[in-house]
Order: C-alpha cells, then sequence, then structure tokens
C-alpha cells in the first residue's frame, strides 16, 4: 500500500485538474470584454497560475536537495534534487506554454523579451532543463553532483526575483491578483474557489511526481548496486 | 466560440503532455521494481546501501578526517 502512495497522489493530483479544467471553462464567470483583448482566454489563468505554483514548490524541492546533498552528502538530498529538477522543468514549461497561449490571445504576442517576470521564469524553467538533460549525459558521481547541486543552489535566487518582478517592474505580465498587499486582490469569489481548487489539485499532483522521481532514483541506485555486486566490485 | 475552441485545443494539448508524462514515470517505476525484485530476490542485497557514491563520498570525508 505504501509503495502506491504516489500513485494515489498522482491520479487524485489528476482527477483535481481535470476538475479545474471543467470549472474554469464551463462554471467561472467570464472577465469583463473592455478589460480584456480576449476574455476567453483569460481562463487559462486556472491553469497558468497553479502550473506556476507547483513549478515554485518544485524549485523549493530542488533547491532544498541541492543544500543537503552539498552539505551533508545525503543520499536523500540527491533525490529530492533530481525529483524537484524534474518536476520544476515539467511545471515550468506548462507555465510558460500556458501563458504564451495567453499572450498570443491577448497581447498579440507569446512572448516579451523585455519583461522581468517572463524572463526569470523562463531562465529557471531552463535551469532545469539544464540539470535534466545535464545529469543524463554526465557519469554519476560525486564531483557531477556537486556540480549540478551548485547550480540548484544559485539558481534558487531567481525565485524570489520573479516573485518580486510584477510588484516591482511591471512591464507586461498582470500584476499579483492573490497576496496583493494593500491594493488588495481584482479576483471575484467563484473564480478564486476555482483557482484555489486548481492551486490543491496541482500541488497534490506535484507532490505525487516528487515522490515518485525520489523513489524512482532510489530503485535505479539500488539496481546500480546490484549490478556491481554481480560484476564482482563493491 | 472562436476563442473557447482556441483554448479548448491549448487546454487539451497540456493535459494530453501531463497525462503521457504521469504514465511514462510510473510505468517507469513499476519496471525498474519489477526487474530489481527479481534480481536481488536472486542474489539478496541490504538496500539501505543503495547509493554507493554517497557512501563512497562518506568515506572519502571520514579519511580525510582521520588523515
Amino acid at each position: 500500500m505504501r509503495r502506491r502512495v504516489p500513485e494515489i497522489f498522482l491520479g487524485l493530483g489528476f482527477a483535481g485538474i481535470m476538475t479545474t479544467l471543467y470549472l474554469g471553462l464551463n462554471w467561472a464567470p467570464s472577465v469583463s470584454i473592455d478589460a480584456f483583448e480576449s476574455p476567453a482566454a483569460q481562463r487559462i489563468f486556472y491553469w497558468h497560475v497553479p502550473s506556476a505554483w507547483a513549478a515554485f514548490i518544485a524549485f523549493g524541492v530542488l533547491f532544498f536537495g541541492s543544500a543537503i546533498w552539498f552539505f551533508k552528502r545525503s543520499p536523500l538530498g540527491w533525490r529530492l534534487h533530481v525529483a524537484g529538477s524534474e518536476a520544476g522543468l515539467a511545471c515550468g514549461l506548462m507555465a510558460v506554454w500556458s501563458g504564451c497561449v495567453w499572450g498570443a490571445a491577448e497581447w498579440g504576442t507569446p512572448w516579451d523579451w523585455s519583461d522581468i517576470r517572463l524572463n526569470t521564469f523562463g531562465l529557471l524553467t531552463l535551469l532545469a532543463l539544464f540539470l535534466v538533460l545535464g545529469r543524463q549525459s554526465q557519469p554519476d558521481g560525486v564531483e557531477t553532483r556537486d556540480t549540478f547541486s551548485t547550480f540548484g543552489l544559485y539558481g534558487f535566487v531567481l525565485v524570489p526575483l520573479t516573485y518580486i518582478a510584477t510588484r516591482f517592474w511591471q512591464i507586461r505580465h498582470p500584476g499579483p491578483v492573490i497576496a496583493a498587499g494593500e491594493d488588495g486582490g481584482s479576483l471575484q469569489s467563484s473564480m478564486a474557489v476555482v483557482l484555489l481548487i486548481g492551486a490543491l489539485s496541482f500541488t497534490i499532483f506535484i507532490i505525487g511526481h516528487i515522490l515518485i522521481s525520489m523513489r524512482i532514483t532510489h530503485l535505479e541506485q539500488r539496481l546500480e548496486q546490484v549490478q556491481k555486486s554481480l560484476d564482482g566490485g563493491n | 466560440m472562436e476563442g473557447i475552441n482556441y483554448l479548448t485545443v491549448a487546454y487539451l494539448g497540456m493535459i494530453t503532455a501531463l497525462a503521457i508524462w504521469t504514465w511514462t514515470v510510473v510505468v517507469r517505476s513499476r519496471s525498474i521494481e519489477a526487474r530489481l525484485e527479481a534480481v536481488e530476490s536472486s542474489i539478496g542485497i541490504d538496500s539501505s546501501q543503495a547509493d554507493g557514491i554517497a557512501s563512497q563520498s562518506t568515506n572519502d570525508s571520514q579519511d580525510d578526517a582521520t588523515v
């Protein structure tokens, strides 16, 4: 039963994401036609914000995993690093892709190279891509793990920078609608409910992915150990 | 209506990608688990020593400390 916990999380999270999708398209109210170029495309917000939220959870896991490996040489730290980079890449790509879809409909262009939020988040996703591809192309060893952990540690500086980007340098990406400070949010209660369901679903889903990814890394390490034993090594 | 169609296609693309990714990970996990169980049951190995690189690194650190 314990082995199937990640799969239960994945199933529940996926069902929640499908529910969010349905509610976002059919139940959530439309936004004002005057305020948006493409009001229908705004509904991608119910996917974009939760996936970005899940990406930040994954990048947090990547940071802690990198730190634990770097300072403690703990196998758990390396497993967290691997899981965090893979989950961060997947959720980062979902947030970037959904943002591009919305940008193309609302702004007439999928990307703006002058917008700080877009570019720092894009860099974070590229960092995760580098870690995932780099790890697959390098032989596993202490030096390799140290190098990738260093990138995981220093790359995390982009997370707070991305968070504050729309508060200090709002160029094209919309400002915050939640935790907006004294200005207050512009979110109706029914919109907030769908967004909350989406954020919870993505959180459960990404926890499932992190758990199963950690399990895969552990199994691969055991398999490698067994192969070494069979080859007569230690 | 055109906007909703555009959005539905984008959503379906993302859901499909998410489902494929999840399915691939679950299948990979089950496949490695099955292979490992088959091999381990035949030779017998302690799973606590799974990460050889971490234990190697720890041993190196201890060696450095004693020098």
